[in-house]
């Protein structure tokens, strides 16, 4: 039986569940329902959870489960000797299932019947043709269609019994919260502790993939460690890898790119988000503001790549056609000034929104206790509300400053992918994040250290980001302590 | 009431300060003050008192153009501080406020420390010459406010860490600094616990000797105990206006009467 119908009749089953249970509290109560524990939705839905959650949860496992044991019931057809030199069990398997769904196609096509499916053999050339000739040939050893048939009994056979068993399951769920139903029955805590259940779950599934990733991050960085040395990781300056051997892996090019792309980002982006921000919050009539603010926050709404392609091909030739040529600093279409420029372009709404919300929520009072004071609204705002803002402010400069360096895809269109330590802000660099995708794209062993420097590269990058984050939540933290 | 003719000894002013003509607000359509016309003393403490939304602390707005900041707001008619029009357009509002200083409702310190929530004024205008005389000046406002004592020895810690009473007295030091003619109070003692409002009271006492105080507040009794004239508001017109000991005594108008007798309110 399809999931999905046994998806649908427990659904079907819980929400008559629900009918039926909030009826049969009302009829207990004869219709009075001051007489009730709860209220009586409560009781419907104590029994439709019942009906609901239990089956799910056993569909659930069942659905991990199942394909890990028929794996292991097909591979005993598979002798040895079915194993062609340079083949794995694993892809004679991948094999076997591969031959398993077309037999399965073939008989939602009535190609073949469910039983000469089963009893397909290498010799039957008549239903071999048949199959041909419908565009679904099956061209493999007699080990492996055996196997492969297996493999379509078993899973037949599974699915029946995940039917059965889970509507069981929810009938009985059904059944047993409906008898349990009575007037003073606590449906309301019984269902609010399965909510909470359900709270808390989600909430797990945030953190747990966060520690999910860390993990891996830590566990793919140790074995890259046990291959290279973390001095040379760490500390070394130079960046060539090669998968031949002998490359030399230093990140410390990479986050010299990343931090001073990041700063030229921050040097632009902080100074007119701010201003902007100032402006919106303290200057701009109502009207003006509902349309400059949303209009300042599709900036926000662009994908990096589009702010990638302006790098490309309008800053960084403008730049090195403008500035970098009659400077004589370079003359590299992409480099360290155009990246950071766009990037910064990108970072300024993450500025002046987040600190146009925070000057708003400085005090009216303060800036009448200023204005009454004779001050002109120029001196309050530098020197009454930018200084009550500031934490805030300073939180909302990390936030970007954190975005700065996990981007990505304008460091890659800006800024090349030439890992050196310059000073010079019109040559082209790279970033961590940049490098990461470089070593991981590409038909490369997994195994080797020019791989797995991407793994340390993200945990470093992770743990520079997790900094900045928290010490800006921590910033904001203390701000908002000060008017509550 | 012999504290009361005391007090009415003492009222030998009557160089006028401030003069209202014919004065209207309107916030928006609402129509918030009606024709009121009011002379207030120099060196005198005038009360303004009536029920919630009768208009004292719009009309006490208007009075350093506090009004400006709201976009609705429109004033007509003239206020003049020593003769001349504050709504004239050469007069520049933060000059007028620099000489009409305000203290609000709710204690509002700024971020700072004490020494720099007094000094803020004084900075800006340009009042001290050096450190030394801003010293001078923070410690004599802080002692005219009754502070002193209590803060100097932490001058330096964030005045938002005092107390209620402490914060709204800092914010009188701090309007105090600025050395102003006229001093705005916005029902200062209305957030205030009774101990800290008597020595608000007490220092709105001292500080006629050097300036015209206006003080909006709904309390009967602190507007009798501290100002020599009272002006009572109701639906946007000033019903009456007089020395306080007339006014709480013989009220002219049934509806002064009505109102600190406790009929309306």
């Amino acid at each position: 039986m399809p999931v999905f119908w046994i998806v649908l009749i427990v659904l079907a089953l819980s929400a008559a569940g629900f009918v039926l249970g909030r009826g049969r509290v009302m009829a207990q109560a004869q219709g009075d329902s001051r007489k009730l524990h709860s209220r009586p939705v409560y009781y419907g839905w104590s029994v439709a959870l019942y009906t609901a959650l239990p089956a799910f949860l056993v569909l659930l496992i069942w659905l991990f489960v199942q394909p890990v044991i028929i794996q292991r019931s097909v591979s005993k057809y598979i002798p040895d000797e079915a194993i062609a030199e340079g083949q794995t069990r694993g892809i004679v398997m991948g094999e076997a299932s591969k031959i398993a769904s077309t037999l399965s196609v073939a008989v939602g096509q009535d190609v073949l019947t469910r039983p000469e499916a089963l009893t397909l053999t290498m010799d039957d050339t008549e239903r071999l043709d048949r199959l041909k000739a419908a565009q679904l040939p099956v061209l493999t050893k007699p080990d492996v269609l055996r196997a492969a048939q297996q493999y379509l009994r078993a899973t037949h056979i599974g699915s029946l019994w995940l039917g059965i068993v889970t509507l069981a399951l929810s009938g009985a769920g059904l059944v047993f919260a409906l008898l349990r139903i009575r007037p003073d029955f606590r449906a309301r805590n019984v269902v609010e502790r399965v909510m909470r259940g359900l709270l808390i779950g989600c909430s797990t599934i945030a953190i747990a993939t966060t520690a999910g990733i860390v993990l891996s991050l830590v566990f793919e960085s140790i074995s890259f460690f046990r291959l290279y040395p973390w001095q040379d990781f760490f500390f070394g300056t130079e960046w060539t890898p090669s998968f031949g051997g002998g490359s030399k892996l230093g990140m410390l090019p990479l986050l010299w790119g990343t931090l001073y792309i990041s700063v030229i980002a921050l040097l632009f982006a902080v100074p007119v988000g701010l201003f902007a921000a100032i402006y919106m919050s303290e200057y701009a009539s109502p009207r003006v503001r509902s349309v400059v603010k949303p209009a300042i926050e599709i900036l926000a709404g662009i994908p990096t790549i589009v702010y990638g392609l302006f790098a490309l091909v309008t800053v960084g030739p403008l730049i090195r056609d403008w500035l970098a040529q009659p400077m004589g600093l370079g003359n590299s279409g992409s480099s360290v000034m155009t990246a950071g420029l766009v990037m910064g372009v990108m970072l300024i709404p993450f500025v002046s929104s987040l600190s146009d919300d925070i000057i708003n929520a400085v005090p009216q009072s303060l800036r009448d206790g200023s204005l009454g004071l004779g001050s002109t609204h120029s001196e309050t705002i530098r020197q009454v509300v930018l200084p009550a803002a500031l934490p805030g402010i300073v939180g909302a400069v990390l936030l970007a400053a954190s975005r700065a360096i996990g981007e990505t895809m304008i460091v890659v269109l800006g800024a090349g992918a030439m890992a050196q330590i310059s000073g010079n802000p019109f040559e082209a660099m790279t970033t961590i994040t940049v490098k990461i995708v470089g070593q991981l794209t590409g038909d490369n062993d997994f195994a080797s250290p020019e791989t797995l420097v991407a793994f340390a590269l993200g945990l470093t990058l992770f743990v520079l980001t997790l900094g900045l984050n928290i010490f800006a939540l921590y910033i904001v933290r203390k701000y908002r302590e000060q008017y509550e | 009431m012999n504290d009361m003719s005391l007090v009415e000894r003492e009222v030998t002013q009557d160089d006028i300060k401030i003069t209202a003509r014919d004065v209207q607000v309107y916030y928006g359509d609402k129509h918030a003050i009606k024709d009121v016309n009011v002379d207030i003393l120099d060196k005198t403490v005038t009360a303004f008192i009536g029920p919630s939304g009768c208009g004292k602390s719009t009309f006490l707005r208007c009075i350093n153009r506090m009004n400006d900041t709201i976009d609705i707001a429109r004033i007509e008619g003239k206020i003049a501080l020593d003769g001349e029009d504050i709504y004239d357009k050469r007069v520049d509002p933060v000059q007028l406020r620099a000489k009409v200083g305000m203290v609000f409702q709710k204690p509002n310190p700024f971020p700072k420390s004490i020494y720099d929530n007094v000094a803020y004024g004084p900075r800006i205008h340009g009042l001290a010459r050096n450190r030394a005389d801003l010293d001078e000046i923070v410690e004599k406002s802080l002692r005219g406010s009754a502070l002193w004592n209590e803060v100097k020895d932490r001058l330096h810690e964030p005045g938002t860490g005092l107390s209620g009473g402490q914060q709204q007295r800092l914010c009188i030091a701090r309007a105090v600094a600025t050395a102003p003619e006229v001093l705005l109070m916005d029902e200062p003692c209305s957030a205030l616990d009774p101990i800290a409002t008597s020595q608000v009271e007490e220092l709105i006492d001292q500080l006629r000797e050097d300036f015209s105080v206006v003080i909006v507040t709904h309390s009967m009794q602190q507007a009798a105990r501290v100002s020599q004239k009272t002006a009572f508001f109701h639906l946007g017109n000033l019903v009456e206006y007089g020395d306080t000991d007339d006014i709480f005594t013989r009220p002219q108008d049934p509806r002064t009467e009505s109102y600190i007798s406790g009929r309306i309110g």
